[in-house]
């Protein structure tokens, strides 16, 4: 009974099943820590908040709508392309993600250069399309979807978060019209370098090698692990 | 001749696409508990990825680009047949090989539909467009590149393999342990950025 | 198993589709994209002289961006002779438009010297003295640099510098672009000595020596400094008639 109650309230309606699709992605099978899929890209535009805010709503969508769309076309796939139909849908979203990108926000655009194609081989999507868009109805794939798209997203917050803080002393620092696609409208939080309260810090430059983002990834995993130990053993 | 050698040193050793870019990291964690494994999936990149470049190079050049034979800039269907063209020369290779040799394949054959999927095998044939490679460099470029992914994913198998008998915190282990040791990796590879194997060929 | 003749028809179906939708896209995208293209240089020109527009570039919006251009630069295209070219001749040598900014240094810089043509952009301001802002063009540690560099009406004194990159590491050589502190260094520099001749600039690791020509390397960067130092004198090396006029 408290359950019916309970979604009642919610603004989207929803089974504890869905909700399970939608929130186990963010900690107990987090596709980056626990699925161990789509670690290349989460590593390299990570030096930054802002990128990565980018790229993980472009995964999201990807994610997302690949699922959906794959879920609807699941009983008429023939067989034996099934592999390159997922890849020609999936490489159609990331070019519409592209073109677009291109189009209303071309400074991120040139920041995140060929990671936006590689999203196409983003393990993620084609992981998720194999083991759950292929066998499920579309609303819950979908559903899927955004939760996969929001655990990697969570996952490359947490790195770029500490990588940008620690390594060049800003957060969320970009220009206003690369602001403008996250919808926020100042330059940035902190800034240590004019901020007369941070003046003493000195930025630490492994932060901003990529070999910081690894080191972060190890340290995210060891923390995950300790605090839920049934994860301890994956892989 | 020399430039061939130049960029096949420069794509193995000093860009390396694992250790320089992070490229193909999924399958390079998830395949390299053991070196016998890591043998196999690394051969196969090699292979899969000094076909593809070439191929895209010429797709890219003949079909897409404004002076290709048909004529027009179809760029924006570049991901779409860069990544046609990377599935089904796995599964050619994949039935080829079924063919030729059952013993190869059933070494290999699993970690062959994985590569399709393995994003330095796509991250290689853009960088082969944003660097604007000849054919040759491309050829050069795929197989050097295949070549420094092999000769990475047999390096971390190996360390992975002694980590077994290593005293390391429980939740550290495995993956976690695996990240600190690739990024350790990473640096000690940045110990080679700038070199410029040119030097080496010039007779100076 | 389905028949060949449903395999086929569907990835045609399919095929078919996303060609269609995307070329749509393409198409209807193709102008925005390029307008971004040019607005995205046109602030990196404008970078080079923020001192003297007096605001800070990335705060303008693109409209503003386009209104300082059209008031107040005058684009130019020379000849390494330091001939300034017509439109129509920069247009009969396969650059529509015939601006500045149609120029491509990727190809221009293949050319022998002597065919090269070279964007020049010229900033008149409130004060009615004119900046010449020059492109640079070379090669970084990983991939191509390139920049402009703003010179005062004496066409010698550096007024601002301005760098981008394509793949320059991280925190060491990327901070020609990210680190304000290492473009403003380079603001009152000469690039001639005392009897005319071209020194150019040099970023030199260990700390600047000589005061008028030497700007400080950015630390852990030898080899990207080393490739905007010869990025410098190469690139001005072909304004130099123009320069010397």
């Amino acid at each position: 009974m408290s359950e019916i109650k309970e979604s009642k309230k919610a603004l989207f309606p929803m089974t504890k099943k869905e909700r399970k699709l939608l929130f186990d992605p963010l900690n107990d099978n987090n596709p980056v820590t626990v699925q161990v899929l789509g670690i290349c890209s989460a590593l390299a535009v990570t030096s930054m908040l802002l990128p990565s805010i980018v790229m993980a709503i472009a995964v999201t969508f990807v994610v997302a709508f690949s699922n959906l769309a794959i879920s609807l076309l699941r009983n008429y796939i023939p067989k034996q392309v099934r592999m390159i139909v997922q890849l020609v849908v999936i490489a159609f979203l990331v070019t519409i993600v592209e073109l677009t990108l291109k189009a209303y926000s071309y400074p991120v655009y040139k920041q995140l250069s060929v990671f936006i194609g590689l999203i196409i081989t983003n393990c993620i999507v084609m992981g998720r399309l194999e083991a759950f868009a292929m066998a499920n109805k579309p609303w819950q794939s979908f559903l899927d979807g955004i939760g996969n798209g929001l655990g990697y997203g969570v996952i490359l917050i947490i790195i770029s978060f500490i990588r940008e803080l620690f390594g060049r002393g800003t957060l969320l620092s970009g220009t206003p019209i690369e602001m403008k696609i996250i919808g926020a409208s100042s330059d940035f939080w902190i800034d240590t370098t004019t901020n007369p309260y941070f003046g003493w810090y000195v930025n630490n430059n492994l932060m901003v090698l990529p070999a910081a983002a690894l080191f972060i990834m190890g340290l995210i995993i060891w923390y995950q692990r300790s605090k839920n130990e049934k994860l301890i053993g994956i892989s | 001749m020399e430039d061939f050698l130049n960029v096949f040193i420069k794509s193995a050793f000093v860009e390396n696409l694992v250790l320089s870019y992070f490229l193909g990291m999924c399958s390079y964690l998830a395949v390299s508990k053991s070196v016998k494994t890591a043998m196999g999936l690394g051969l196969a990149v090699i292979f899969v990825l000094g076909i593809t470049v070439p191929i895209n190079w010429l797709i890219n050049h003949y079909l897409l680009s404004e002076g290709g034979l048909l004529g027009m800039d179809l760029t924006f269907l570049r991901f779409i047949l860069f990544i046609a063209v990377i599935a089904s020369m796995v599964q050619l290779v994949e039935m080829v090989i079924e063919k030729m040799s059952p013993a190869l394949y059933n070494s290999l054959g699993i970690f062959l539909p994985l590569i399709t999927v393995n994003c330095a095998i796509l991250g290689a044939s853009l960088f082969m467009i944003s660097r604007e490679y000849n054919f040759s460099e491309s050829v050069a470029f795929g197989l050097g590149g295949g070549f420094g992914w092999f000769l990475a994913i047999i390096a971390i198998a190996a360390i992975r393999e002694k980590l077994k008998y290593s005293n390391i915190p429980a939740p550290l282990r495995g993956l976690g342990i695996a990240f600190i040791i690739t990024g350790l990796m990473g640096m000690a590879f940045m110990g080679l950025m700038g070199i410029d194997p040119a030097i080496f060929f010039s007779g100076k | 198993m389905n028949s060949s003749k449903y395999i086929i028809g569907f990835t045609a179906l399919l095929t078919a589709f996303v060609a269609l939708v995307l070329s749509l896209m393409y198409t209807g995208l193709k102008e925005k994209h390029k307008q971004n293209e040019l607005l995205f240089e046109k602030r990196a020109v404008l970078g080079a002289i923020q001192d003297k527009v007096g605001k800070n570039i990335a705060d303008l919006n693109d409209d503003e961006i386009l209104q300082i251009f059209n008031t107040n630069i005058k684009q130019l295209v020379l000849n390494t002779k330091g001939d300034v070219l017509n439109p129509q001749e920069v247009e009969k040598k396969g650059y529509k438009g015939g601006k500045a900014e149609n120029i491509d240094m990727k190809v221009e810089m293949k050319k022998p010297k002597d065919a090269r043509l070279l964007p020049l952009y010229v900033y008149k301001g409130k004060d009615g003295k004119e900046l010449y802002i020059t492109r640079l063009f070379g090669k970084g540690l990983w991939d191509e640099i390139s920049g402009y560099l703003a010179l005062s009406s004496d066409k010698n004194t550096v007024v601002g510098a301005s760098f981008d990159h394509k793949g320059e590491t991280p925190g060491m050589g990327a901070e020609m672009k990210d680190n304000p502190k290492f473009s403003a260094q380079f603001k009152g520099k000469t690039i001639f000595d005392k009897d005319g001749k071209l020194v150019s600039i040099n970023v030199r690791k260990g700390g600047a020596i000589n005061k008028n020509h030497d700007v400080d390397a950015i630390s852990g960067a030898t080899l990207t400094s080393n490739g905007i130092t010869n990025m410098l004198k190469s690139s001005l090396e072909n304004y130099y008639q123009y320069l010397k006029k």
